[in-house]
């Protein structure tokens, strides 16, 4: 949006606080499985608010985040094994490249509408799926073990880490995969508003909204659909590689049916297309998730109907549940405030009817 | 009107347009001249939304030659005509949804007026400045921040030409700018584009109400089955046979001939009762 002014305000605000408490968690002493939990979450809310450039902002269904997601990651993880260059070298080239492998898809996509852009890029996490668990040959020998080239059903493992069990001892090193993570987020999501609330932003909504309307006002729908899949793809595909690191093992399982399903509902819940939305979104199927871990029978009809019960109700997501909470809140201290309340909850009222 | 003086805007030779065996536009051949108006009549089905897809590029022509300002823009895309400066608005009320009503013009004075490369982090002084223009030339600047969606038909399409106003065209295409609105709407959409034709702004408009066509068409072209059937001034229209015969039936070109008769300038005088 335009007016961006006040609301700049108030998300640096809340980005300054949110990111303060992150950094402070781990000196409270919490424990092993906390601190990974936030790691995961951190990794996830990244390729989230990606994800959410293409499908809520742009509107293209596209499926591929996780394709793009795994290749970030193999591609960090088969560097750092077969080059033998530090992680974190093989971390930035497998951004760059996941920029490309992107591009590739959003061209596939190009002449594809709705339906057809998420078949299709299912597709391509199906085939990579298989390509790798059906992968056999050998590649190289470890002492008399047959290793695949791409890990094959086992993962592959082996490429190391980021260098923090050296460098913060075994006790202390999750600490590190934990920070590099949120500044990984942070990154990503300070990207994300800026695209959202420029130009290009507006051209990615207004070709969503109408495709014939936009190029007809001057927009380029084959420029602005790459770009959107080029942009959407680097962080993706670093957080691939975080991934990778902070496990050090990565394999076909990132490509599964049921995460993708778990990442799509933390897009659905925050808010398609919302700024805030990714973020909200993951921590609260996170919860969710973390609360139904001992009902394993029905977690998965759980993420159903939290979905369900999120489209139906809320449909524009709890970032937008939240904005409007929030508008609420502004035009009741304004009125009471006097007379310039009036007209400022006026614009309040038509800024509550508008997406961000 | 020194028409023969000067170089046509527009000019389609021999245009096609086939879908499949379907001859959507046949063999159109016009020009039209700087700060000229031109009316496009017809029957429902003739082609004429057709001929402004083509022109504008949404659906390029299968035969046929297209210039525009002194450049071949046949095979032009959409955006590039736009950014000539062609802007046309749309038969159904076309938007962007979600976004406010500015917003809408702000999209089309950002990216409607040059292509941009590497777009910048925000819409800059001079983008909001004419948005805002526009938004007032057009009489939306009350709603500019409502929701596009809620907005009523009247201002849907008010809203279309204000965006297209944002991009600073040389020449406006309105496809059907009143269908829909009642008489007193379509009395000041008819003032409006006077106004737009004060400024210089060459225009083409399709229109099946006739008295709008008529009083603000200083020529006007009859379509049928894909082709032209009647090119001249408004006033010979109602005595053209073939018109009146597929178009106008003689009830409708009998009142028409009655209101050019009342007001001899179509560009002045009271609008009178459809
Ligand atoms: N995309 C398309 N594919 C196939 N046929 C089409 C397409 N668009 C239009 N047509 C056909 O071309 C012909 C001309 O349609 P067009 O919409 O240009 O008519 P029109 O003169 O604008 O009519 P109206 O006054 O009803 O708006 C019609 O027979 C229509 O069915
Ligand atoms: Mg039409």
């Amino acid at each position: 949006m335009f007016e961006t002014g006040p609301n700049w305000r108030r998300d640096a605000a809340f980005g300054v606080v949110l990111i303060a408490v992150m950094i402070a968690i781990p000196f409270l002493g919490p424990s092993r499985y906390f601190i990974g939990q936030l790691t995961l979450f951190f990794i996830w809310a990244t390729v989230v608010s990606q994800w959410n450039l293409v499908f809520g902002v742009a509107g293209i269904f596209s499926l591929a985040q996780m394709a793009i997601f795994a290749f970030g990651g193999f591609a960090t993880g088969m560097m750092g094994l077969y080059l033998g260059i530090s992680l974190w070298f093989a971390l930035v080239l497998a951004g760059v490249g996941s920029i490309l492998f992107s591009i590739i898809i959003g061209l596939a996509c190009l002449r594809l509408r709705g339906p057809y852009v998420a078949l299709l890029t299912l597709a391509i996490a199906q085939v990579m799926y298989l390509l790798i668990i059906t992968d056999t040959a050998c590649f190289y020998m470890e002492g008399v073990t047959c290793r695949n080239f791409t890990g094959g059903t086992r993962g592959l493992a082996k490429f190391g880490d980021f260098g923090f069990r050296e460098m913060l001892g075994r006790r202390e090193y999750l600490k590190g995969d934990y920070y590099l993570s949120l500044f990984l987020l942070v990154l990503a999501t300070v990207f994300s508003f800026a695209i959202i609330r420029s130009p290009l932003g507006f051209a990615f909504r207004a070709l969503r909204d109408n495709p014939e309307y936009g190029v007809s006002r001057g927009l380029n729908r084959f420029k602005y659909q790459l770009l959107v899949f080029a942009m959407s793809a680097f962080f993706t595909g670093l957080a691939g590689g975080v991934f990778a690191g902070h496990f050090r093992v990565i394999g076909a399982n990132v490509l599964s049916l049921p995460l993708l399903l778990f990442l799509i509902s933390m897009m659905v819940v925050g808010g398609l297309g919302r700024a805030w939305g990714p973020i909200l979104g993951a921590a609260l199927v996170m919860l969710a998730d973390e609360g139904m871990k001992d009902f394993v029978e029905i977690r998965n009809m759980g993420y159903g109907a939290l979905i369900v019960a999120i489209v139906v109700l809320l449909p524009q997501g709890a970032a937008g549940g939240l904005e409007q909470v929030w508008e609420w809140g502004r035009r009741q201290v304004l009125a009471l405030w006097g007379g310039t309340g009036r007209l400022a909850a006026r614009r309040g009222a038509a800024g509550e009817e508008r997406r961000e | 009107m020194e028409r023969t003086a000067s170089e046509p805007l527009l000019s389609c030779q021999g245009v096609d347009k086939y879908f499949g065996a379907l001859a959507a536009v046949r063999d159109m051949t016009f020009d039209v001249f700087p700060g000229e108006a031109l009316g496009i009549g017809g029957p429902n089905g003739a082609g004429k939304t057709t001929l402004f897809d083509v022109i504008s590029g949404l659906n390029p022509a299968t035969a046929g030659s297209i210039t525009f300002d002194g450049r071949t823009i046949t095979r032009a895309t959409p955006d590039r005509t736009c950014q000539l400066g062609m802007a046309r608005t749309f038969q159904l009320n076309a938007g962007f949804d979600t976004l406010s009503a500015r917003e809408n013009t702000l999209i089309a004075a950002y990216f409607g007026r040059h292509n941009r490369l590497v777009p910048g982090m925000r819409f800059d002084r001079e983008t909001q400045r004419l948005a805002d223009e526009a938004m007032e030339f057009v009489g939306l600047d009350e709603v500019a921040h409502e929701a596009t969606q809620t907005l009523p038909v009247y201002h849907r399409k008010l809203l279309m030409v204000a965006g297209a106003l944002a991009t600073q065209p040389k020449m406006l295409l309105m496809d059907e700018p009143v269908g829909g609105l009642n008489p007193q709407e379509i009395d000041d959409v008819m003032a409006l584009v006077r106004r737009l034709k004060e400024r210089g702004l060459t225009i083409m408009l399709i229109e099946h109400v006739m008295r709008f066509l008529v009083r603000l068409s200083d020529r006007v072209l009859i379509m049928h089955h894909g082709e032209k059937i009647f090119e001249g001034s408004a006033s010979g229209l109602v005595y053209d046979k073939t018109v009146v015969d597929v178009y106008l039936g003689e009830g409708s070109s009998r009142r028409l001939r009655h209101l050019l008769e009342d007001q001899p300038s179509p560009d002045e005088g009271a609008p009178g009762a459809p």
